[in-house]
């Protein structure tokens, strides 16, 4: 994986994470907003200005991609380097839950 | 019924447009139209609390991006300079996210890294190259004659409005970047 790209999406904010995750099913950016209220009890929302930044900025660093279009709105689809990119994060999220809870992880 | 408003809010100053704006609202003035530098055309309406939010995109704005931001319940208002201004009833903000264009602090730093590199910096390159040696030539006496002294004068006032904008804007910015930045 490219060092840049590591640096700058690894760790992850929460809104990104959220997005790259639920890539893995083709969505438009108001879906996704919607899905990700729902998954977190809206604890975490995600507005329209950082929806649409962030998605562009995948798309151009090659973590999603454009897959079609309906009624106007562009729906987007994680990539190969992006489910790598995910899988990174999910790796560290279990490494910080299981040390938060005072277990080690193995070598 | 409409009325104009003659209101100067510099490219640092958006927050503050924004409740000004929304004051306006609860009065019963929704803003129509925005004619640049500082003219706001208002059309009366009921009185309501509405919010008001704008994104700086300069020139990139897009069918995709203002279809996005309808789809999140905002009304596009208009555009003005390189802003879009945008507008929702408070009480369909049902959390401090959904009544904001930008839910977490680093794509509002974004936003304010945006317009230095668009706005400020240009600016200042204008500055130095062009209204600063201009004003020198002021100070050295070297504009004769009385259109030399209207263009003496002119130079003198650019070169403070200058300083004025690009101070103001330059602070403004530099304290809403460490205030998102925490």
């Amino acid at each position: 994986m490219d060092d840049k790209i590591r640096r700058i999406y690894i760790p992850m904010t929460e809104s990104g994470f959220y997005i790259l995750y639920c890539l893995q099913q083709p969505q438009h950016g108001y879906g996704i907003a919607q899905q990700v209220k729902k998954m977190t009890g809206a604890a975490v929302t995600i507005s329209a200005g950082t929806m649409y930044g962030t998605l562009s900025k995948m798309e151009q660093d090659g973590l999603i991609r454009f897959c079609r279009e309906e009624e106007k709105r562009k729906l987007y689809q994680i990539t190969d380097l992006g489910r790598e990119i995910l899988d990174t994060e999910i790796r560290r999220i279990e490494r910080l839950y299981k040390n938060s809870k005072g277990e080690n992880c193995d070598e | 019924m409409n009325k104009t408003e003659i209101k100067v809010f510099t490219i640092a100053d958006y927050e503050e447009e924004e409740i000004w704006l929304r004051q306006q609202h609860q009065k019963g003035w929704k803003i129509m139209k925005m004619i640049p530098p500082c003219f706001y055309i208002f059309e009366s309406c009921e009185p309501e609390d509405v919010i008001y939010r704008l994104d700086f995109r300069n020139r990139e704005q897009s069918e995709e991006y203002l279809q996005m931001v309808k789809d999140f319940g905002w009304e596009y208002v208009g555009q003005c300079v390189g802003w879009l201004y945008f507008r929702k009833k408070a009480d369909e903000a049902q959390t401090a996210e959904e009544s904001e264009l930008f839910s977490d602090n680093p794509s509002k730093v974004e936003m304010i890294t945006k317009i230095v590199k668009t706005r400020i910096m240009p600016l200042t390159v204008l500055f130095l190259a062009s209204v600063v040696p201009n004003f020198i030539r002021f100070l050295d006496g070297e504009y004769i004659g009385p259109w030399g002294t209207v263009f003496g004068i002119f130079t003198a006032f650019m070169f403070v409005l200058y300083v004025y904008l690009l101070t103001h804007c330059g602070l403004k910015l530099k304290m809403l970047k460490k205030k998102y930045e925490c």
